[in-house]
């Protein structure tokens, strides 16, 4: 199986460095979609349906959080796995996240396989 | 995603401050602070084309600082992360020095001569034919004995 995977960040470096660690950690990729804010992430959802969105937390207009209150407010859209990755690790931070509507968060650095096993646990794939 | 190796020693100094590239993070919480990421062009170009699987040659000025910036974003929540505070950290955009900035111009060397305010701690790291800096500035201490001994 393949998924549609949509990437948010601010930094375009990031998001190719996101999208090369998904390619290897060998997820199937039908499709990767990329969004530069929550604003702009909400757009494309509306034309474009994905698998499964992996946001960061800082970024201008509509940030990480701003973006899962929307997204968890959206009836079409608020099914959707969203996972945070971020580099602040700090327990108040995450529970926040998961508060506001988060399946996963992966803290930043990471390893190519730890995002496939989070990617997957969100979007309740099994390996068995 | 990319591996550095610490050294004890201080790294030679480096020419001028157009070869090198340096990066600030200024933080909230309790306490505040910040954190500054120096090194040169040369390995940063090295550290992005890590992260990005591409060709150093290949890759913009932009693109660089782009990683620069991530990588000083990535330390200092590692850091901060292990910092036994209540306290949520807010980190702000980390921000590229200019050149002729103090902090861009400072040598590793310099860095680790021990003129660093209270407060301040300075690592260094050898990562292919160059040295990283990285100093991190908190105002105040991380955490009260209080705190340490509730968790």
């Amino acid at each position: 199986m393949s998924y549609r995977v949509l990437i948010v960040d601010d930094s375009p470096a990031m998001r190719a460095f996101v999208r090369r660690v998904l390619q290897l950690s060998g997820i199937e990729l039908a499709e990767c979609f990329e969004a530069s804010n929550g604003e702009e992430a909400l757009s494309l959802l509306r034309t474009q349906p994905v698998d499964a969105i992996l946001t960061d937390i800082n970024m201008p207009v509509v940030d990480g959080e701003e973006f899962l209150l929307r997204l968890s407010r959206d009836e079409l859209l608020s099914s959707i796995p969203v996972t945070v990755i971020s580099t602040d690790a700090t327990k108040n931070r995450m529970a926040r996240m998961f508060s506001l509507g988060a399946r996963g968060y992966i803290a930043k650095p990471f390893r190519p396989e730890e995002l496939r096993e989070e990617l997957e646990r969100t979007m309740g794939v099994s390996n068995d | 995603m990319f591996f550095i190796n610490a050294v004890e020693e201080p790294l030679e100094a480096p020419e001028s401050s157009c070869s090198h590239i340096a990066v600030k993070l200024a933080f909230e919480g309790d306490p505040p602070g910040s954190l500054t990421l120096r090194t040169t062009r040369a390995v940063g170009r090295s550290i992005a084309a890590d992260f990005l699987g591409d060709d150093a040659a290949a890759l913009s000025e932009r693109q660089v600082e782009e990683i620069v910036c991530e990588l000083a974003n990535m330390i200092c929540g590692a850091v901060l992360s292990r910092v036994e505070s209540r306290a949520v950290f807010r980190l702000g955009s980390p921000q590229v020095l200019p050149a002729d900035d103090p902090a861009t111009a400072l040598s590793g060397r310099a860095a680790d001569a021990g003129t660093a305010p209270a407060g301040t701690t300075v690592r260094l790291a050898e990562f292919g034919g160059g040295g990283l800096t990285v100093t991190m500035h908190m105002e105040g201490p991380a955490c009260t004995v209080v705190e340490k001994f509730a968790f």
